[in-house]
């Protein structure tokens, strides 16, 4: 083995480092911050639709131009600067090295770049608040006519079309595809040439399957979008006319490009929480995963059918009904997976003896949560009840519910459960069940209330409902007002997290190695791990769920310990 | 700050980090081209004059002469490369592969500032649009594929790489130059003739 030293100064160490625990850290983190704005913008024009033309705390007055634009940065942020950054970079970034037992990524220069072009391609986007006409208002799809044409481009030279909302969105998505691109190619080069001696595939936990799975549905899906989004940035630019149906465009060909990617991306974002639930559940259940082989041909299973079910989003769009059909068949079809991996974690809860820690009710809650959002997705995936429900706030209640328990809750399980081990500092556990308890209270008082307003008949793109007495009447109004002051306190609850991580993070009691007892081979390392992770590298001898097996005295045993005589015998 | 880097461990290798990022990334490659190819079918699908009546006709034949020189080029390539394999100074055919690469690029810019005289820009009709965007999309492909050849050619020349690691680079840099080389006949068929 070759060893050698070199010095590390502040900028190296905290900035420009190569180390993949800092730039996880630092995905992490511009993804908070861009939490914060997302949430700050969610908190502006949810303020305005209960109480409508007042004027809003910290902001003032919303018009409806700026409405639209706060309602497409809400979904754009949420969607690609903070579930992409937190849930595939952050947690590939910390969790991929540490859990294959090895010291940093296959190109850690590629991924510290990768981490600079995502934040450039923040820093585009909320530029583009501050551009003539405003953020780009016409909805995160962007479908066009609308995007194609913007709001000032009566004669554009290529200068003012191309700092426009509109054209500044798009450079600042490509960019982020690319930082995504980049690292997930780390992440797969890193998994397959990187592992710990011993750790054949079937022995990785399922996270590091799934972060992988997430990173190939990417890589797969990307490709047309960013094709789509180049011909729809030429619209706006050059004036080609590629989806202007007066020059022979298709307006509907950006649709079938943006979702055969977008559809995807759902299932790029939820995996890795399900991984993270995956390591979570065994650990505080004390029991070995139910069906570790199986969830993943689920998974697989549903990563192929994930790009046949795109066309679900646009039943009303005016596409062939049997096209329709076909992918509602399909989109039902992709329920049937995840209720699987579901039902395994259900079963792995069956006679554990649960520890309620704090990660562990976050995975509880995400189940919980998840099981609503998963249900209406049904309801919504058969064409005939969509032509109904879409673009209601229905839809709106359908999608916070997969989102939110997927982003949040999948994100707050993991930090809870990984911080003491990437810190060496332990989180103060009551702040943590109170910041749990609240949080799932509020979410629930915002959106529950919302699948009413939407099967009433509220539409989810109407800034205002004062002109519309039949769908603004009460209960409607009441729920807006519940919806909007959970949501007002969902954001302030979030505050107990800062506090708890600040403060735990200055003067946190010292981690254990092990503290959750266990078996993955993250945990072997010193807390917080030094840079290279392992002073040895581990060898890995066994699966990472081996919890209470008949017969040994401990209740865990790590992936490094040799399967015993003894050990042999019990398994069969 | 000191601090200890102790080399991976990467005793398990099916291809080398290389290969495969670049294998990972040719993947998405072809789907971004899928998606250009199949917006662009869709649309010829879709309209019946093709291309129309007042838009010049695009240049079959110096394109099929070009399409030969791109050819050569990863030909000539491939052929670096087996020489190279035998420990032999293999920069001229490096630099041949080189030189055939920038012809081609500079042909289909000549051929541009004529189409855009004979009134076909990205404006003018959707036929025009296709063919700058397609075309030129790879056509900047060809670029990047250019200066990596460049970039390997210095690094070769300056002898900075061990062996194994020059043979690296270079299988890497040739899937790159072999893709953008293969996907051409698909868009030149599509585009030109079809």
């Amino acid at each position: 083995m070759e060893h050698h030293t070199h010095q590390l100064n502040f900028w190296q160490k905290y900035f420009f480092s190569t180390d993949h625990k800092t730039i996880g850290a630092q995905y992490t983190i511009v993804g908070l911050m861009m939490a914060a704005i997302g949430g700050f913008l969610a908190y502006v024009f949810r303020y305005n639709l209960a109480f409508p033309g007042e004027n809003i705390p910290l902001y003032g007055s919303l018009s409806a131009q700026q409405y639209n634009s706060f309602i497409t940065c809400h979904g754009m942020i949420m969607v690609f600067w903070v579930a992409m950054p937190i849930l595939l970079a952050g947690f590939g970034n910390f969790l991929i090295p540490t859990m294959i037992g090895t010291d940093d990524m296959a190109f850690p220069v590629l991924n510290m770049m990768s981490f600079w072009i995502f934040l450039l391609s923040a820093i585009v986007l909320v530029a583009s608040f501050f551009v003539p006409g405003g953020a780009f208002g016409g909805g995160w799809t962007m479908y066009p006519p609308l995007s194609a044409n913007g709001y000032l481009n009566t004669e554009p030279d290529f200068l003012t079309a191309f700092f426009s909302g509109s054209s500044l969105m798009l450079v600042a998505v490509a960019l982020e595809f690319i930082a995504m691109l980049m690292g997930g190619i780390n992440f797969l080069v890193t998994t397959i040439n990187k592992r710990a001696k011993g750790l054949t595939p079937f022995k990785m936990p399922l996270v590091i399957w799934f972060i992988n799975l997430a990173s190939v549905i990417f890589m797969f899906s990307v490709g047309p979008l960013v094709a789509g989004a180049v011909m729809l940035l030429f619209d706006i630019t050059l004036g080609t006319g590629f989806y202007d149906p007066a020059r022979g465009g298709d307006p509907i060909l950006f649709q079938h490009l943006f979702w055969f990617f977008g559809h995807p991306e759902v299932y790029v974002l939820l995996l890795p929480s399900l991984g993270v639930l995956a390591e979570i559940i065994p650990v505080f259940a004390r029991k070995p995963l139910f069906a570790y082989r199986t969830i993943i041909y689920l998974a697989l299973f549903s990563a192929v059918i994930s790009v046949v079910v795109w066309a679900h989003h646009q039943f009303i769009a005016g596409i062939d009904p049997r096209m329709a059909t076909f992918f509602s068949i399909g989109t039902i079809i992709i329920s049937i997976p995840f209720a699987g991996i579901f039902l395994s974690f259900m079963a792995t809860l069956w006679g554990g003896s649960i520890r309620l820690a704090v990660p562990m009710m976050w995975a509880l809650g995400f189940i919980a949560l998840f099981l609503i959002g998963g249900l209406t997705g049904l309801f919504l995936g058969s064409n005939a009840f969509d032509i109904y429900a879409h673009d209601t706030y229905f839809v709106v209640a359908h999608f916070h519910y997969t989102l939110f328990p997927d982003i949040f809750f999948g994100f707050f399980a993991a930090f809870y459960y990984w911080f003491p081990k990437f810190t060496g500092k332990n989180l103060n556990e009551t702040l943590g069940k109170v910041h749990f308890w609240l949080t799932f209270v509020f979410f629930n008082c915002t959106f529950f209330l919302l699948f009413f307003n939407g099967l009433g008949g509220q539409h989810r793109r109407i800034n205002d409902y004062s002109a519309f007495s039949n769908v603004m009447q009460e209960p409607y109004i009441l729920f807006e007002k519940i919806s909007t002051i959970s949501a007002i306190l969902l954001i302030l609850t979030q505050f107990i997290f800062l506090y708890n991580f600040f403060s735990s993070l200055a003067k946190g009691k010292k981690a254990d190695k092990n503290l959750w007892s266990a078996n993955t081979l993250e945990w072997i390392a010193d807390s917080p791990p030094p840079h290279g992770n392992f002073k040895e590298f581990p060898v890995v001898y066994r699966g990472p769920y081996d919890y209470s097996l008949p017969g040994i005295e401990e209740d865990f045993i790590p992936q490094n310990v040799p399967v015993s005589e003894k050990e042999k015998l019990n398994r069969v | 700050m000191e601090t200890t880097i102790v080399s991976p461990n990467e005793n398990q290798k099916i291809a080398s980090n290389g290969v495969m990022g670049m294998l990972f990334l040719l993947v998405t490659e072809i789907m971004f081209f899928a998606g250009l190819i199949s917006a662009y079918i869709v649309n010829r699908a879709g309209n019946m004059l093709w291309p129309p009546y007042n838009q010049p006709r695009l240049p079959v034949e110096v394109t099929a002469i070009n399409t030969v020189i791109l050819m050569c080029s990863a030909l000539v390539f491939y052929f670096f490369f087996k020489k190279f394999n035998s420990k032999k100074n293999a920069l001229s055919l490096l630099s041949l592969s080189i030189l055939l690469d920038a012809t081609f690029l500079c042909v289909q810019g000549s051929e541009w500032i004529k189409l855009i005289h004979y009134g076909l820009t990205t404006s003018s009709s959707l036929y025009g649009a296709f063919f700058y965007t397609i075309i030129g999309i790879h056509g900047l492909h060809v670029l990047v594929g250019l200066f990596i050849l460049l970039y390997l050619f210095f690094t070769l020349k300056n002898n900075t790489v061990s062996f194994e690691n020059a043979k690296n680079k270079i299988i890497v840099s040739g899937m790159y130059l072999y893709f953008v080389v293969a996907i051409w006949p698909v868009l030149y068929f599509l585009v030109y003739l079809f």
